[in-house]
């Protein structure tokens, strides 16, 4: 049946589209999987009283970006660098990562310092 | 019935042309299958926490009122908890004590929290899960457990010791992995935050309508308090990942501008073998749109290829295999972050607006340039 | 069958390197026949050949098919008449590097939209007729030459046309090969095929299957004579 090369070739456009079809597939039986998880969730969040995802804990406005204010850039984590889209494509200097991490034990714990 | 057997006779000349090059263009479609994947990735990724984001946050606070000093968020002094009640509509309202909690030791950043059932608990605290593993009771390697004792720098510098009651759900990680919830008493203690003092107030309202005019009602009595609306919060997550998906996504559309410029270079870059080829065709009694189909189908069964293998990897990569690519994007600096598997939420829509932006694109740019090789003069082929 | 009247060629038109390559043609080739173009390399015999197949247009001067004026015919109209009407042998043979003999001899099938399995039968046929069905999945550059030449004609007769044209065809031949290839055409005349062959080959213009014999030179027409 496959001997055509083209046979074979939409044989693999099905297959490709039953492959999707089954990607939709596992993502409804695993919404409904997790179903019970998502509503635990949702009861911690109403519980703690939770605003945010916590997802990015570097600094105070990805932490609790729902939370910030328009000053926050700058002011919270020593790695912290900046808030705008240049900040998710350009990571820090290393150099700054690691004199601001000193910096900041030094300033917490003197005794570090010896 | 003859157009169909047509296009399939030219496939199976297309399809054997291609088999001839077969390094080359199995080296295309793996490029091709790559930056379909990334893209998908990014979309499915995005996608599916926005969605999450927007499923959890449902029971967030309905409404949050900060007190802001000199542009920065400040502590807000308990009273206006009661002016606050006395306004129509409002049902509940309660403060949050909540703040951050550098930990040299581990270099991590904790979020912590006074919860009430804590409060004649003094001592005792209860953990997230990322809290649970990164140790910061100086044992490495190994997990918090109940009745750890863990010592803290209040603001004096002196060391309060604290002993873990228990973790919070497994379950619950996404929200939660960074909490370490305390006692209203040993919060204060920690950070000397006076007893009139909150760090925000959260309220519930009678009518979810009415969210929007108590609002105002409260930023005309006290002008120095901003609140934040539940539908703000949910807002504010389909922006973030909006943002973040977008500047990534830009980066990997020049990617893919880049691709196609490749295919654009080669299908315009003909090689003298293809033209003659082409030229033969003609002189055998192929038309001109019969050699156009040829490059459509060629173009098709490429894109196609990559299209479905890589919106196909892209789901394995994304959940079940937790995004192992986005790691270090994910994690970015922060040390502590949660480990979390993501419940799949897909969209034909963006099924569809992948396969608009990656095959049709790339298809036309492998027929248009052969438009000038397939008008070649049949009789050329005599003198070759 | 076909008719030429006063068809001129004329390459690279007003430019410095303008070349008339046919001037003044006037010729009627009859079905059913073997005619043979000859005359020494650059005459003019491939141009006139390609103008013929309809592979060119004359720069002026008229081509009638079957009593069927072609020389104004658009481009896709043209290409059916060629696709219909001839079948060609090329001088260099042409076949597709990389895929099957087989595939090679239906191609120019396959615009057609005839059933696969029909179209593979009389491909399989025209092979077995050229005996080279051992070598029907075989890629063509494996071929030697008097094969891949056989495979040519398998490819030119696979749309059944009336008219088969060969440029050159002993050219790449031994004798022995050269001989056979007109005992090929001798089978082809007999069948009611047209034939019209460039040559200046003995082999080709002295073989009993040519009827006639029209001499260029310089792109003009010497003589038109028939072989009586
Ligand atoms: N495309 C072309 N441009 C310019 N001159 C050409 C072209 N094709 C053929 N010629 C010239 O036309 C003349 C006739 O060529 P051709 O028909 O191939 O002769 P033959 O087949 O008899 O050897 C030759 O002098 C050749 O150089
Ligand atoms: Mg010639």
């Amino acid at each position: 049946m496959l001997e055509r090369k083209s046979d074979l070739f939409f044989s693999a456009l099905v297959a490709g589209a039953l492959l999707i079809c089954l990607m939709f597939m596992d993502a409804a039986i695993s919404q409904r999987l997790d179903r019970e998880f998502v509503q635990e969730r949702r009861e911690v969040v109403r519980v703690l009283t939770l605003t945010d995802l916590c997802l990015f804990t570097e600094a105070r406005y990805t932490r609790h970006p729902s939370m910030a204010d328009l000053h926050t850039p700058f002011q919270d984590h020593p790695m912290s660098f900046d808030h705008f889209p240049s900040g998710a494509i350009m990571a820090v200097p290393p150099h700054l990562k690691r004199k601001a991490g000193t910096l900041q034990r030094w300033i917490s714990d003197p005794r570090e310092r010896q | 019935m003859g157009a169909i057997e047509k296009q399939r006779n030219i496939l199976d000349f297309t399809l054997s042309s291609l088999g001839r090059r077969k390094g080359k263009n199995i080296a295309l479609v793996v490029v091709y299958t790559f930056v379909i994947f990334l893209l998908a990735s990014v979309l499915f990724f995005t996608h599916s926490l926005k969605k999450e984001a927007f499923l959890i946050l449902q029971d967030a606070p309905e409404m949050t009122v900060q007190r802001l000093l000199a542009g920065r968020q400040d502590l807000i002094p308990t009273h206006y908890i009661d002016t606050i009640r006395q306004i129509r509509g409002v049902q509940s309202v309660a403060p949050r004590l909540w703040g951050y909690y550098y930990d040299a030791m581990s270099g991590a950043n904790y979020t912590l929290m006074v919860n009430a059932e804590l409060n004649d608990r003094a001592g005792e605290i209860i953990i997230g899960n990322g809290v649970s593993m990164r140790s910061m009771s100086g044992k490495r390697n190994q997990a918090l457990r109940r009745n750890d004792i863990i010592p803290f720098k209040t603001y004096d510098g002196s060391v309060l010791t604290l002993k873990v009651r228990g973790l919070l759900p497994f379950a619950s990680e996404l929200v939660t992995a960074d909490l370490i919830l305390v006692s209203e008493a040993d919060f204060r203690k920690l950070f000397s935050i006076a007893n009139d003092q909150a760090t925000d107030l959260v309220l519930n309202v009678r009518n979810a309508k009415e969210l929007s005019t108590i609002a105002a009602k409260i930023t005309q009595i006290h002008p120095d308090t901003r609140p934040i609306l539940r539908e703000e919060i949910l807002r504010t997550y389909d922006a973030v990942f909006d943002w973040r998906g977008g500047v990534i996504f830009m980066v990997l559309s020049g990617v893919f501008f880049a691709f196609i410029i490749l295919a654009w270079d080669k299908a315009t870059g003909l090689s003298a073998e293809e033209k003659r080829e082409i030229g033969i065709l003609k002189a055998i009694g192929w038309e001109t749109s019969d050699i156009l189909l040829m490059k459509f189908w060629e173009g098709s069964a490429v894109s196609m290829a990559a299209f479905f293998m890589g919106i196909f990897l892209a789901y394995l990569h994304i959940f079940l295999a937790s995004s192992i690519l986005f790691e270090p994007v994910l994690k970015g600096w922060s040390v502590l972050y949660p480990s979390f598997r993501l419940t799949p939420y897909i969209s034909v829509y963006h099924i569809a607006t992948l396969f608009f932006l990656t095959v049709i694109p790339y298809t036309v740019v492998t027929i248009v340039p052969s438009w000038r090789s397939a008008t070649i003069d049949p009789d050329s082929v005599m003198r070759m | 069958m076909i008719r030429l009247q006063n068809v001129r060629k004329v390459f690279n038109a007003d430019k410095a390197n303008e070349f008339v390559a046919i001037e003044g043609v006037n010729l009627s080739i009859d079905s059913h026949g073997a005619t043979v173009l000859k005359g020494p390399s650059g005459s003019g015999k491939t141009t006139l050949l390609s103008i013929l197949g309809c592979m060119a247009r004359p720069t002026s001067g008229r081509i009638m098919l079957k009593e069927r004026e072609i020389t104004s015919l658009p481009e896709r109209f043209l290409t059916e008449v060629r696709r219909e009407t001839f079948g060609i042998v090329f001088q260099q043979f042409n076949l597709i590097k990389g895929i099957t003999a087989l595939e090679n001899v239906m191609l120019p099938a396959y615009p057609n939209g005839e059933k696969h399995a029909s179209l593979k039968k009389r491909a399989m046929e025209l092979l077995d007729l050229l005996n080279l069905i051992g070598k029907a999945f075989s890629k063509v550059e494996w071929l030697s030459g008097g094969e891949a030449q056989r495979i040519a004609i398998a490819r030119a007769l696979i749309n059944n046309p009336a008219i088969i044209i060969a440029d050159e065809p002993t050219a790449h031949l031994d004798t022995r090969l050269s001989r056979e290839f007109m005992e090929i055409m001798r089978q082809l005349k007999k069948e009611g095929k047209t034939l019209l062959i460039a040559s200046h080959d003995p082999i080709v213009y002295d073989s009993t299957v040519i009827d006639r014999i029209v001499e260029i030179r310089d792109g003009k027409i010497v003589s038109s004579g028939d072989i009586p």
